[in-house]
């Protein structure tokens, strides 16, 4: 009988433990319900827990959980954030043309289109508050006028004045869970500029999360904020410090964020699909193909034409607001198929690069321009579930 | 249609032969030479081919094939395509452990993870082993090259005791269910 309190016992805790919820604080019992059967739960959890709750676990949408690595979970399941799971979307909801202007400040809304940013996934950042940007920007500026300066033995005064400017763009988070986008300009005197001449932006940078999946923004202890994706221009050097001081105050990490081709294929569709309310003047895609030496294609549709196959492969539904991926595929494989036709090359041997309309570029390399406002929403909803997907845990 | 039969010949005395088929036919070639050389024991024989199915004025000649090996680059669409229109005009016995198939770039990080799912499902759907391999490096077609050695040997029967399907029990690729899950451990 005791023996099959011990499971019940257990089989509850994996449950509060698979929620989320585990804390260090909770009651005495259960923790040392947890330690102390740690070896018996292997045998137990294989023989006696039943197959049904297990499996009802798996199925949840959010936390996967193989039997074995079930097991070995428990014994590390005290910070949360570790049970989450992210799926690579199959449909998308069709992007609706937005003014984002009433939400957002104009001049904002200006800083950031129509510029070409390089994507960078983060790391959740430990303790940064969006109250405290005046003292982070008198630090960031401090922290690049020393690295700089190191190595120069002799004051240099004003020509190396770097001054940094954190701001918040409201209105750019979607749900509650987003945090606001934070947005940092480094300004300095160019070199030999007259005394009165005003500081020029050199480098501009802002992290955003829009529409981050809520299960994994809700896992996240308290002390976290999820910036997930970060847009730079600039110099390489500035934005190498940029980084290395957030890594040291916010201990996060940065890595470099690519737009794999499947996500292109997304961004080419849902850009067509904006055709009729706004003129995308052109759908361009490059491809390169393995041949030697590598060769580039670069294959311009005409908006109309492009359109129209897009409407033709969203015959079935056009009702419906989602779109889903294989309904992208067809529309890349009939733009092949014609190509194919044409031309004896199948593009599907080689790796899509780029796509631009006239509402925006992106490249395979991570580089992404967005040119028009109205749809800033959906192309930073799509590009924070990259960084989500691709961010080291 | 001209399905590649694996029992309508008489196998020969210690002998195994392998099909290598690849849409691109860059890796089989360096796989190829790798295999025979480095097997001193066993008579190898490596038969390459872009697509199946084979032609048919070889087909006289051509020896029972113990295993056939299907290679995708990851990198395109086009090489998963060719290889699952491949498998169409293979006779179901293969599947009894005398198919494999063999990813490269799976580490790649342009690469949309979603194709390695779709091959680990089907590799999982026709329970055949799957193996990814490193195709740039010597080391890496070496030990894809030994790999592919142990499971034809024993495709081939010349391991005493041990099967196809036996073997195929225990390498073949499994899928979980959530694996359209990303995976945070």
């Amino acid at each position: 009988m005791l023996n099959d309190a011990v499971i019940d016992y257990i089989s509850l805790s994996r449950f509060k433990l698979h929620h989320g919820k585990a804390r260090c604080s909770n009651p005495l019992p259960v923790f040392a319900g947890v330690i102390f059967f740690p070896v018996m739960e292997e045998r137990n959890s294989t023989e006696k827990t039943p197959l049904n709750n297990v499996l009802a676990q798996r199925r949840s949408k959010s936390y996967r959980r193989s039997m074995r690595s079930c097991v070995e979970a428990t014994h590390l399941a005290y910070t949360s954030g570790h049970l989450t799971a992210l799926r690579i979307p199959r449909s998308r909801s069709a992007p609706k043309s937005r003014d984002i202007t009433k939400q957002v400040d104009p001049d904002q809304v200006a800083l950031l289109v129509k510029k070409e940013w390089q994507l960078s996934y983060v790391t959740p950042l430990y303790q940064f508050r969006h109250t405290q940007l005046k003292p982070y920007s008198k630090q960031l500026s401090a922290f690049i006028v020393s690295e700089k300066q190191q190595g120069l033995a002799i004051e240099v005064g004003q020509e190396l004045g770097f001054k940094v400017n954190f701001s918040v763009v409201l209105g750019l988070a979607e749900t509650d869970k987003d945090a606001e986008t934070v947005f940092i300009q480094i300004l300095s005197k160019q070199a030999f500029a007259a005394k009165d001449d005003a500081q020029k932006v050199v480098w501009s940078g802002w992290l955003t999360c829009v529409n981050g999946d809520l299960d994994y923004l809700r896992s996240l202890p308290p002390e976290f904020v999820s910036l997930p994706l970060l847009c730079t221009r600039g110099p390489e050097s500035l934005t190498v410090l940029v980084k290395s001081w957030f890594e040291k105050t916010f201990d996060c990490c940065f890595g470099p964020l690519g737009i794999n081709s499947t996500n292109l294929q997304w961004l080419a569709s849902l850009w067509t699909g904006c055709h009729p309310t706004i003129n995308i003047q052109y759908l361009k895609l490059v491809w390169t193909l393995p041949t030697l030496p590598p060769m580039d294609v670069t294959y311009t549709v005409d908006p109309q034409d492009a359109w129209e196959l897009w409407d033709s492969v969203r015959q079935v539904d056009t009702t419906e607001d989602s779109i889903s991926i294989d309904e992208v595929t067809m529309f890349i494989k009939g733009l092949q198929s014609h190509f194919f036709r044409h031309f004896r090359i199948d593009l599907s041997a080689g790796s899509l690069m780029q796509i631009s309309t006239a509402l925006g570029s992106s490249h395979h390399s991570g580089k992404i321009k967005i040119a028009s406002p109205n749809y800033i929403p959906t192309i930073l909803q799509l590009l924070t579930e990259c960084a989500l997907l691709k961010m080291p845990i | 249609m001209s399905l590649l039969k694996p029992f309508s010949k008489l196998p020969g005395l210690n002998t195994a032969n392998i099909l290598l088929v690849e849409n691109e036919e860059q890796f089989q070639q360096k796989l190829a030479d790798t295999v025979v050389l480095h097997e001193k024991n066993v008579n190898v024989n490596v038969r390459l081919a872009r697509s199946l199915p084979l032609p048919m004025e070889n087909e006289e000649s051509r020896p029972r094939i113990d295993l056939v090996v299907f290679i995708i680059h990851l990198t395109s669409e086009l090489s998963f395509q060719s290889a699952e229109t491949s498998l169409k005009y293979l006779d179901p016995g293969y599947f009894l452990g005398k198919v494999c198939f063999l990813v490269t770039n799976a580490r790649n990080a342009s690469v949309p993870p979603e194709r390695l799912v779709s091959v680990r499902k089907l590799a999982a759907s026709l329970h055949c082993p799957l193996l990814c391999a490193e195709d740039q490096t010597t080391e890496g077609v070496t030990t894809a090259a030994h790999r592919l050695l142990a499971i034809l040997k024993v495709a081939a029967g010349l391991v005493p005791m041990a099967t196809g399907l036996y073997l195929s029990t225990f390498t073949r690729c499994t899928v979980p269910s959530d694996i359209d899950q990303q995976n945070f451990e």
